[in-house]
């Protein structure tokens, strides 16, 4: 089944410079539908009230980071199967591991480019 | 035992004999002031000794309060705190600043770029070319960043060098086991994980990550990324 290019995306960093670029890489890729949080617990308000169909989400953030943002989405019922993907600075073996238990669906390591940005997101929800 | 104890110690042995032998029923007062004067000759050498004792100990606190004062003066701690620390802060701002000014410049030019229209050649051509030189344009912060890192970086040598100068005039006296509290910002850091960037060599690859991630990785394979 062809991925739905309008399907809402939620971006989720603290740095807005981070969240223009991804949204434009996200554009070019051909998604027009997308929302951005500036840190986990605006982007579980936000999947609260809207189902996402991909979150990109960066490590690093206050007051709850990422992986915290994984950890509660994984644990609520209603949001578990979102596919999320990690694109963080963070880049030491631990943090890959511990992403993986919690549920990532895939870990992109900045600075990054927009290929490998193409390449996982088409791991995670499949060609478009 | 130090030497003036055992002398005291000995004195009060010879003085006890001397109490014992003697007809303690029929004592006089000269017997009891010579005995008396036997005591306070026999502790005149331990309180004399123990004075000096206690003299050096001060004289050597009081030398150790004037190194520290004067390695502490050393480091100028206003001057550290009222110019370098400031400096330092204002010029890692401008950092911040500068690199978000001009990634807004060029995030705002390549859009331009990506908004124009190719079906109309010549408004195109204008439109890249301008957005080209402003980006370039934008580009010249590294130069002056680069200038601001390096003030920081004199900043923190300066303090090192301070630092190191004094750490080495107390010696001994600054314990090296002593066990900093973990602060709230420390445990937050450590149980989310949060390393920040790594270095060059420090961090994994984006190949390591899909190893890591791919279904058939092994704990194996993980383990050897730990190598």
């Amino acid at each position: 089944m062809a991925v739905d290019l309008s399907m809402p995306v939620l971006v989720v960093d603290d740095y807005k410079t981070m969240i223009r670029i991804i949204r434009n890489l996200l554009k070019q890729l051909g998604f027009t539908n997308v929302d951005d949080a500036a840190d986990g617990t605006e982007a579980l308000a936000k999947m609260r009230g809207k189902r996402y169909g991909l979150v990109i989400s960066d490590w690093n953030m206050e007051p709850m980071t990422g992986y915290e943002l994984l950890k509660e989405v994984r644990s609520d019922e209603g949001l578990k199967p979102t596919p999320f993907i990690m694109i963080t600075a963070e880049s030491k073996t631990e943090n890959v591991i511990a992403a993986k238990k919690a549920g990532v669906n895939n870990y992109i390591v900045k600075p990054f480019n927009a290929a490998t940005l193409k390449t996982k997101i088409t791991a995670v929800i499949g060609e478009f | 035992m130090s030497a003036p104890e055992k002398a005291v110690d000995t004195s009060l042995d010879a003085v006890a004999g001397h109490i014992r032998d003697m007809d303690t029923d029929s004592l006089s007062l000269p017997d009891i002031l010579n005995l008396a004067e036997i005591m306070v000759g026999s502790m005149q050498g331990f309180f004399g000794h123990v004075d000096t004792a206690i003299y050096k100990e001060l004289i050597e606190i009081s030398d150790f309060i004037d190194t520290t004062r004067s390695e502490i003066g050393r480091l100028q701690p206003r001057n550290l705190k009222d110019k370098h620390f400031p400096e330092a802060g204002l010029e890692l701002e401008a950092i911040v600043q500068s690199t978000e000014s001009a990634t807004n410049t060029i995030m705002e030019q390549a859009e331009l770029i990506m908004a124009a229209d190719p079906d109309d050649m010549p408004g195109y051509h204008d439109t890249v070319q301008g957005a080209v030189m402003e980006i370039f344009e934008a580009c010249s912060f590294q130069d002056i960043t680069g200038q601001r890192i390096s003030k920081v970086v004199s900043t923190l040598v300066h303090i090192e060098g301070k630092i190191s100068s004094l750490a080495d005039a107390l010696g001994s006296a600054l314990s090296e086991e002593s066990v900093e509290e973990e602060t709230a910002e420390e445990k937050r850091k450590r149980e989310l994980i949060l390393n920040g960037p790594a270095l060059d060599g420090e961090g994994i690859e984006q190949s390591d990550v899909d190893d890591i991630l791919s279904e058939g990785a092994s704990q194996d394979d993980i383990d050897a990324l730990f190598d």
